[in-house]
């Protein structure tokens, strides 16, 4: 017969098996808690930033002075001063950042097959921050066609809140685009002429624009000779919803499409709940832990009498405390795979019903839920071994 | 394995030691090993107290009680655990058989508790044979008399390899014919081990052929 086998008969660990039930009970929702909590960070973050749900149109941001009451009627103070630039472009959320350069003449969009005439502006940003890809977006010298990329609610709100009011038939985005208005610039009595086209609508960045290697050419010909201080800069980001971004934005009073940064909102609730949910989580695995010390503590006391008579005929207090350790630790991993399993569960069903709404999670746990219920088996395991071992050596 | 006494009294029986003769109390002493031991005394002289200290489970004496030239006090529980598995063995005047197991599960106990189990299983009811013990072998410790359990014990303590064995009044609970029986498996298994024993008794007897005698 197996010494532990003849263990099990002296040392009866079934005192208090109610109060171990509810310790193991108490672990395994405690386990539960911790890996849900990092589980939906974890997915969060992915929904974030992963390649796969990237979100083209959030990536950029145009950001501007809020104008108040007493800014008005003094332009100046809605503009950026290069210190106010140099700040803005060396945050850690900004990865990309221009100014808006805005035209330093006036323009006129002629409109000869639609009969109207209407005072406009241009503004340009380099390349790299348009979402509109077109062959045509392009000019140089000479040429006498001016591509132009307008916002994509120029032509809704043509079509269905001018052209419907005014018995005006609506345009397809085929048909404007090959329409060729004429484009008049001016400075003072200065004027040229040149055939406009539209190459593209663009979600990202509300504003006409027109190549920058056109604004150049034209603000040094028909510009004032002052450069304008930039109103608006356009910033490229990895997370519009960042916290940090929002509150940078809030505390300088600028100003952005809300719809964009409205996420962070959404995010810190996220995060609040997760990290409550995770913190009790941590709370409870502390009960869980001090419930199962004094269990061990219980079924050591109890069988004091036994456990002093088995050191005196010479067992080692090692064995008692690999025996005792037997009888728990399965125990704890049983059930910390079984909460993992029902994470991993969950996880997997998170995943079919956000794929259904075209976010995109991993079907399977994370590698911190792995790490996790590893790291919290052993802090159980250190602190039942601790415990075995203080109370064995009490005997 | 050596065993010293140097200058040990029992501190709560420290008035009457000093004020007796005695072999033991306030001497220094060498037990050689593989040596029979006798030690005699009667009752109250501190039999029990003597062999506790010996096999280190009590310690509220003075003076140096040594093992292999290294007084008990230096080692570590780890260390005494190995010794009490495989170098002394005790049989002790109070029995100490766990109720909870049977007699052979008693036995067994101390068969496996070392890495390597010295005896067979099969020696268990050999022994309990020779000792007139085998119709209780399945019984429950609980229900064992105190012959039985003393026959028991003394079969534990016969199950691992020691170098010593301590004996606390191992017959006190036997009849003649069954303490013989007793000394003589003692007395072989000793020999086969070139072991050597300490045994305290009230009287005296011609059981063993004893190296020492001391009267306590």
């Amino acid at each position: 017969m197996p010494f532990y086998q003849i263990l099990k008969k002296i040392i009866r660990t079934g005192v208090g098996k109610g109060r171990f039930w509810m310790a193991a009970i108490g672990l395994g929702i405690a386990m539960l808690l911790i890996l849900v909590a990092l589980q939906v960070h974890r997915n969060f973050n992915e929904l974030l930033y992963s390649k796969k749900n990237e979100n083209e149109r959030a990536d950029f941001l145009v950001i501007n002075k809020r104008v108040t009451n007493a800014m008005m009627g003094n332009p100046a103070l809605t503009t950026f001063t290069p210190q106010e630039i140099k700040d803005l472009s060396s945050q850690a959320f900004v990865d990309g950042f221009h100014e808006i350069t805005a035209a330093e003449f006036n323009v006129k969009l002629v409109a000869d097959q639609l009969g109207f005439t209407t005072e406009m502006f241009f503004e340009a940003v380099p390349d790299s921050f348009i979402d509109v890809k077109s062959a045509d977006w392009k000019w140089q010298a000479g040429q006498q066609e001016v591509p132009v990329i307008v916002p994509s609610n120029f032509l809704n709100m043509f079509n269905f809140g001018f052209a419907l009011g005014n018995n005006i038939p609506q345009f397809s985005e085929e048909t404007v685009k090959s329409l060729s208005p004429g484009v008049v610039i001016s400075q003072g009595l200065r004027t040229a002429s040149f055939r406009g086209r539209i190459v593209g609508f663009s979600d990202r960045i509300s504003t006409v624009l027109v190549p920058m290697s056109f604004m150049e050419w034209a603000n040094s010909v028909y510009g004032t000779g002052v450069t304008k201080a930039p109103s608006r800069v356009i910033v490229k980001t990895k997370d519009p919803s960042d916290p940090v971004l929002a509150a940078y934005l809030q505390d300088h009073g600028y100003a952005t499409d809300e719809e964009k940064t409205r996420y962070s909102k959404v995010r810190v609730i996220v995060q609040t709940i997760v990290s409550i949910v995770g913190f009790f989580g941590i709370v409870l695995l502390m009960f869980a832990l001090l419930v199962f010390s004094m269990f061990i503590q219980l079924v050591i006391a109890s069988c004091k009498k036994e456990i002093r008579l088995l050191i005196t005929l010479g067992t080692a207090p090692r064995q008692l405390q690999r025996y005792l350790l037997k009888q728990f630790v399965p125990l704890y991993v049983v059930i910390g795979l079984l909460a993992l399993a029902v994470v991993a569960g969950l996880q997997w069903w998170a995943s079919g019903l956000l794929a259904k709404h075209k976010m995109y999670v991993s079907a399977l746990p994370g590698l911190t839920a792995l790490i996790a219920t590893a790291v919290v088996l052993l802090l159980v395991y250190i602190v039942n071994l601790r415990a075995v071992r203080k109370h064995i050596a009490d005997v | 394995m050596q065993i010293q006494l140097s200058a040990v009294v029992p501190v709560p029986l420290r008035e009457k030691v000093l004020q007796q003769q005695s072999d033991i109390w306030n001497r220094d002493i060498t037990f050689l090993p593989g040596q029979f031991i006798k030690i005699k005394a009667p009752s109250g002289t501190g039999k029990t107290t003597l062999v506790h200290y010996l096999y280190h489970i009590r310690h509220d004496y003075t003076g140096t009680v040594s093992v292999d030239g290294k007084p008990w006090p230096a080692y570590s529980r780890d260390d005494l655990a190995v010794i009490r598995q495989s170098r002394i063995s005790v049989v002790f005047q109070d029995l100490r058989i766990f109720e909870q197991l049977t007699a052979t599960e008693n036995i067994e106990l101390k068969r496996v508790m070392g890495p390597q189990a010295f005896y067979p299983p099969e020696k268990i009811r050999e022994m309990a044979e020779r000792l007139g013990v085998s119709h209780v072998l399945q019984q429950s410790g609980a229900t064992l008399s105190y012959g039985e359990r003393q026959r028991i014990a003394i079969i534990r303590a016969l199950m691992q390899p020691f170098e010593w064995l301590m004996m606390d009044e191992p017959f006190s609970h036997l009849d003649d014919a069954n303490a013989d029986k007793a000394a003589q498996l003692i007395a072989e298994e000793c020999h086969s081990r070139k072991a050597g024993f300490i045994l305290t008794d009230l009287d005296h007897d011609q059981r063993f052929d004893y190296h020492q005698t001391y009267y306590l």
